[in-house]
């Protein structure tokens, strides 16, 4: 092939391009859909359902403050620490309950699969920024709030390219 | 005037012609690593690479966490390659710890594997491109790489550290119709990277460029121990997932690109057509694969080695073959976990390449070695 069929067919295949739809997601006004409620664990069966693996969920009526995920953290991340919840909150013996720094946690999700009472799950949400350092550590009352995570595009395939639909 | 040097050290005679230059640490186009390059002109005489700046001693980590925390650790050194950095731990782990993996979750690792080598080659061509001062090659690449992430994302739920092999099979099955999504991206992303012919790998300013730079015999490649691409590239017919095949590539149909001329562009050829052979074993995978069964074996909380026990693994990284060896005291801990990486194998071959080179071509050729800086300090 000469130089300059070979320039022309790769212009050619950028011009075609002008006709392909936008593959770019626009993020903010736009987020992206996942699949499921977040990363799970089953620990009957010892095998976790597929989820985004983001911010923790802690159901503090089955929480028993046995230390099992931060004990799993240990060689991980170190992200959680047992605290003592006030009066009001208190469901277990102990009264202690996990606390999340989002600062060092890795979103491994190796908590999860240590917990054997299906109360620390993951959700979807993502978008964990912080101010300060202490806006980033996640008290069990945190926790314990389930959150909205906008979900509205996702890629869909056409003969005119992928695109963000 | 005599100095006493103190041993390793010695005086370098300053030449009229040659001057020295330092490309990086922090410059761009090297990456984590310095290459201490002789120019005579625009010619290189000699060349240094001289890697080591982001050692974070991941082997050493190892030695003081279990078997299952070693895994977010094990895979940091190529978060865009993790589950295929992270594979022989986990082959050798398994051995070590006398595990039996279910028939589904081989075929989970594969499909995972295979994304993960496309997605890191996306990222490799997509600098290779920019290297070049090819633009679109840098931003295509990027794009079309967010197809298999979000494959990934659904599958494992992260986009780039997945932490989803555990020795025992995978951490999680896959989501509720993922076979058909799949399927219809990796086609997609095949029918993509096929059109980069046109603009990259058939383009008469790219050939020019990278034709006969860089050349790599056969024989030097051998010698040298280089793997991967870059072996390929020069003409060996070396695949581990042929050669030793590993899970279930023995029940696929694995077909190994060569090419003979070991030039940079030969080397940076490889890879695009690993990526279509990798959508070839990902849809024989999803053919295969049995449709329900587990896909993890319920482990002990802290499961421990039997007795005094080694053993070594590799797989097909998207570099070349990844090693890993294990040895355990019958503790919870291992005893001793040793990587052995491509990428520090490629690079010894790049003083030699880069002889009698042109400065502007360093950049190019340094990066078809298919180095990653990272996983080679690691």
């Amino acid at each position: 092939m000469g130089t300059a069929t070979g320039i022309i067919r790769a212009l050619n295949s950028g011009i075609k391009h002008l006709a392909v739809k936008r593959f770019t997601l626009r993020y903010p006004e736009e987020k992206l859909k996942f699949v499921g409620d977040g990363y799970q664990f089953d620990p009957s069966t010892g095998v976790g359902i597929a989820g985004l693996k983001g911010r923790h969920m802690l159901f503090h009526d089955h929480c028993t403050g046995c230390q099992l995920c931060s004990i799993a953290c240990e060689g991980v991340a170190e992200a959680i620490a047992m605290v003592k919840v006030p009066e009001e909150q208190k469901q277990n013996k102990k009264s202690i309950m996990p606390q999340i720094d989002y600062g060092k946690c890795v979103f491994c999700g190796l908590c999860v699969d240590a917990c054997p009472f299906y109360a620390l799950y993951m959700t979807n949400d993502y978008e964990l920024s912080s101010f300060s350092k202490e806006g980033l550590i996640y008290t069990p009352a945190q926790l314990q709030v389930k959150p909205y995570v906008a979900q509205d595009s996702e890629i869909q395939i056409s003969d005119r390219g992928a695109t963000h639909g | 005037m005599t100095f006493n040097l103190p041993p390793g050290l010695a005086l370098q005679k300053v030449d009229e012609r040659i001057m020295t230059l330092n490309v990086g640490p922090q410059h761009p186009g090297s990456g984590h690593m310095r290459i201490i390059v002789q120019i005579d002109g625009d010619y290189i005489v000699a060349c240094d690479p001289d890697p080591g700046y982001v050692h974070r001693g991941e082997e050493k980590m190892a030695e003081y966490r279990n078997y299952i925390t070693n895994i977010p650790h094990l895979e940091r050194p190529v978060i865009h390659d993790s589950c295929n950095i992270l594979y022989p731990y986990v082959l050798g782990a398994e051995e070590i710890l006398g595990i039996e993996v279910p028939e589904r979750a081989k075929y989970v690792r594969v499909i995972a594997s295979e994304l993960n080598r496309c997605i890191y080659i996306m990222y490799w061509l997509a600098i290779y491109g920019i290297f070049l001062g090819h633009s679109t090659m840098f931003m295509w690449p990027a794009g079309d790489r967010e197809l298999l992430i979000d494959l990934m994302e659904k599958m494992t739920g992260a986009r780039v550290t997945h932490a989803h092999f555990v020795p025992g099979g995978v951490r999680n099955d896959l989501p509720p119709n993922f076979e058909d999504v799949c399927l219809r991206q990796v086609n997609y992303f095949e029918k993509r990277i096929k059109e980069y012919a046109a603009v990259f790998y058939d383009n008469p300013i790219l050939i020019s460029r990278t034709r006969d730079t860089g050349i790599l015999s056969r024989q030097d490649a051998i010698r040298y121990g280089t793997t991967g691409s870059v072996l390929r590239a020069s003409g060996v017919d070396y695949d581990l997932r042929v050669k030793e095949p590993y899970d279930v590539y023995d029940e696929l149909d694995v077909h190994t690109n060569v090419l003979k001329e070991g030039d940079s562009y030969a080397r940076s050829k490889i890879p695009w057509l690993d990526m279509m052979e990798s959508c070839n074993i990902i849809r024989q995978a999803l053919q295969k694969m049995p449709k329900s069964g587990s896909v993890r074996v319920k482990l002990k909380p802290n499961p421990k080695g039997k007795g005094l026990n080694s053993v070594y693994k590799r797989v097909e990284s998207g570099r070349g073959s990844l090693g890993c060896y294990i040895v355990s005291d019958g503790k919870t801990e291992p005893y001793r976990v040793k990587l052995s990486v491509p990428s520090f194998r490629n690079l010894i071959a790049l003083p030699n390449l880069l002889r009698g080179e042109k400065l502007g071509n360093m950049p190019s050729v340094y990066w078809s070695l298919n180095y990653w800086p990272v996983e080679a300090d690691r």
